[in-house]
């Protein structure tokens, strides 16, 4: 069956793959691996959604994607995660510099202790050093992408911990917009919201799915369903489906992804 | 059935009526601790208030025969002819510069090793490093006191501060600051014990303020692919500013009262030297040395030196709320 997980995901290699994991092992600490062997791809400017019961190592895949997961010094990853062909869990690579091109919008909203200007030219700073108009216009451009622009133009000056949740949360996308990646991992990043800023949020990476390539985990399956391309179905530390949204929804080939999207566990 | 019905009701109204007495003894428990917790609360005021009266009053000789001629008066001769000439301008000086060194050498020190125990220390030293601190806050402030004056004093005046002078020699103001002679009791070797003893403080302090910081936003700062010194320095120092401040005026105060050890090295001396090299003296420590043998004035002096502590301690911590307000307001928070 692995294998032939494989072949289907190395069939995508030609429609422009932005990220190819390999082999993938996530060990937390010594024991058991908490992902095994994932092999699968992110393909340019698609948004892929990663769905599964708890503790199935979605999050954990996402935080492989951009190295987060080296803060904690027993969790460790073997494998291969190539980010346009490169291996970002080899040797020599920047993580600083790795996280500006990969970015991540987290579960629970994350203003940093500054104003909401601050915040995202912030970010900007560590990159490009610009004169004070044209980090104006960057700041301006960032909010307005994610939709935040006209709620908060009078108060940038006011801290960033002032706005509503859906608020911070769209100012935490700004910010990762904000410093231009190519990829952009979303970690269940609408669950902390109400149904109205939601569906905000899920505008936003819809309008935003044809500028970057996006990673969602979600435990919402309709949520799932209406902004992915591509699903991947994850149980137990391993990939059990990966395929188009549509069909994933419709007629996954697996009985164990049939059973968790029709509610039957999970 | 029927029969239940009836037996739970009869069960019931009984509880009921039980549990209406119980609420009815407790009703004048409840008054007696409330008046217990009333009398505590006003006991703690009471107390402030009933010290700083008696403070006042030990100390009224000296303010109305002195005014505030005592605050900027450097003499103290309490066996001058035919009055005692009695002025508090060299141990407030000596108080406020020894605690200000001891802060510009804790601080930077104490939130170094806080930061380092917090976000680059290996998990197996973290133990070792943060119970050697805290042993630090254990020992007796005697023992630092005769370690300043048996091993630091002599290092410093036979090496350092010689070194020290030499070097800036030519340099206006700042060989006015470190001028010579060296001497084994100075302001300096007060300071530099002080900042010892008050850096476990500021160390505990702001280690759990630091751990008080979400690790998902410290992670946030680092997705966007910030390196450790930027995310200490734009996230976990202004999200916890306000308790990292608390930290370092709560040393702050623990230096400006510190009387054993600051007694044993700084030299008792109410002359003011420009140079920190100098002995001197502060509140606590020349009300330590003299007042067993002080009498009359003297007594009322020293006891309005008390006095002046107190205030100035008040005003650091009321210094220090008024700061943190503003600039929570300024941030929006």
């Amino acid at each position: 069956m692995n294998e032939m997980m494989r072949a289907d995901a190395l069939t995508h290699d030609s429609e422009g793959v932005k990220i190819a994991i390999r082999n993938l092992n996530f060990y937390y600490g010594s024991g058991k691996p908490s992902l095994k062997n994932i092999n699968l791809s992110l393909l340019t400017n698609k948004v892929t959604a990663f769905i599964g019961p708890s503790g199935c190592g979605k999050s954990t895949l996402l935080r492989v994607l951009n190295r987060m997961y080296q803060l904690y010094p027993n969790q460790r990853a073997e494998g291969e995660v190539l980010l346009d062909g490169q291996n970002i869990l080899g040797p020599g690579v920047d993580v600083n510099l790795l996280r500006a091109r990969v970015g991540m919008v987290f579960q629970k909203p994350t203003p940093f202790p500054m104003t909401i200007f601050e915040n995202i030219a912030f970010g900007i700073r560590l990159y490009e050093k610009l004169p004070k108009s044209e980090m104006d216009a960057r700041v301006e451009e960032a909010l307005r992408g994610a939709a935040l622009w006209d709620e908060v133009k009078d108060k940038l000056d006011a801290s960033g911990l002032s706005l509503s949740g859906g608020q911070q949360q769209r100012l935490c996308i700004a910010r990762t917009v904000a410093i231009k990646p190519e990829v952009i991992l979303f970690d269940e990043p609408c669950s902390a919201l109400d149904p109205i800023s939601t569906a905000k949020v899920e505008e936003l990476m819809d309008e935003m799915s044809d500028r970057y390539t996006i990673a969602i985990v979600t435990h919402n399956m309709q949520q799932a369903a209406r902004i992915s391309d591509k699903t991947v179905f994850m149980y137990l530390g391993e990939m059990v489906e990966m395929d188009d949204t549509d069909k994933i929804f419709t007629s996954p080939a697996q009985k164990r992804t049939q059973d968790y999207i029709t509610g039957r566990f999970g | 059935m029927t029969d239940m019905i009836l037996q739970e009701g009869a069960v019931e109204a009984p509880t009921n009526a039980w549990r209406a007495k119980a609420l009815a003894s407790f009703k004048l428990g409840d008054s007696v601790f409330r008046l217990l917790a009333q009398i505590a609360a006003a006991t703690v005021l009471l107390l402030l208030g009933g010290i700083i009266i008696s403070l006042i009053i030990g100390a009224w000789p000296a303010i109305s025969t002195y005014g505030f001629d005592f605050l900027t008066t450097q003499r103290w001769a309490p066996n001058a002819r035919p009055n005692p000439v009695l002025g508090g301008l060299g141990p407030i000086y000596g108080t406020l510069i020894s605690s200000v060194i001891a802060l510009l050498i804790a601080v930077p020190v104490g939130l170094g090793i806080s930061i380092f125990l917090t976000e680059l220390c290996p998990q197996w030293l973290r133990r070792p490093v943060g119970v050697a601190v805290e042993l630090l806050a254990g020992i007796p402030s005697i023992i630092y006191g005769m370690w300043g004056f048996f091993v630091l004093g002599p290092m410093l005046a036979d090496s350092i501060e010689p070194a020290i002078v030499d070097a800036v020699e030519n340099i206006p103001v700042l060989n006015v600051i470190f001028a010579g002679p060296a001497s084994n009791l100075s302001l300096f070797n007060a300071s530099l014990v002080l900042a010892i003893m008050i850096l476990p403080f500021v160390t505990a302090i702001a280690r759990d303020v630091f751990n008080t910081v979400p690790p998902v936003l410290k992670e946030a700062a680092y997705g966007l692919g910030c390196t450790t010194w930027e995310v200490v320095r734009r996230v976990v120092i202004p999200y916890t500013r306000v308790g990292v401040i608390g930290g370092v005026m709560l040393a702050l105060g623990r230096a400006l009262g510190e009387t054993m050890a600051v007694t044993f090295v700084i030299g008792n001396s109410f002359r003011i030297t420009g140079s920190i090299f100098g002995p001197g003296t502060t509140i606590s420590a020349a009300i330590a040395s003299e007042f067993a043998e002080s009498r009359d004035l003297h007594q009322s002096a020293l006891i309005l030196l008390g006095l002046l502590l107190f205030v100035l301690t008040f005003f650091v911590l009321a210094a220090a709320r008024l700061m943190l307000m503003r600039l929570e307001r300024k941030q929006g928070v």
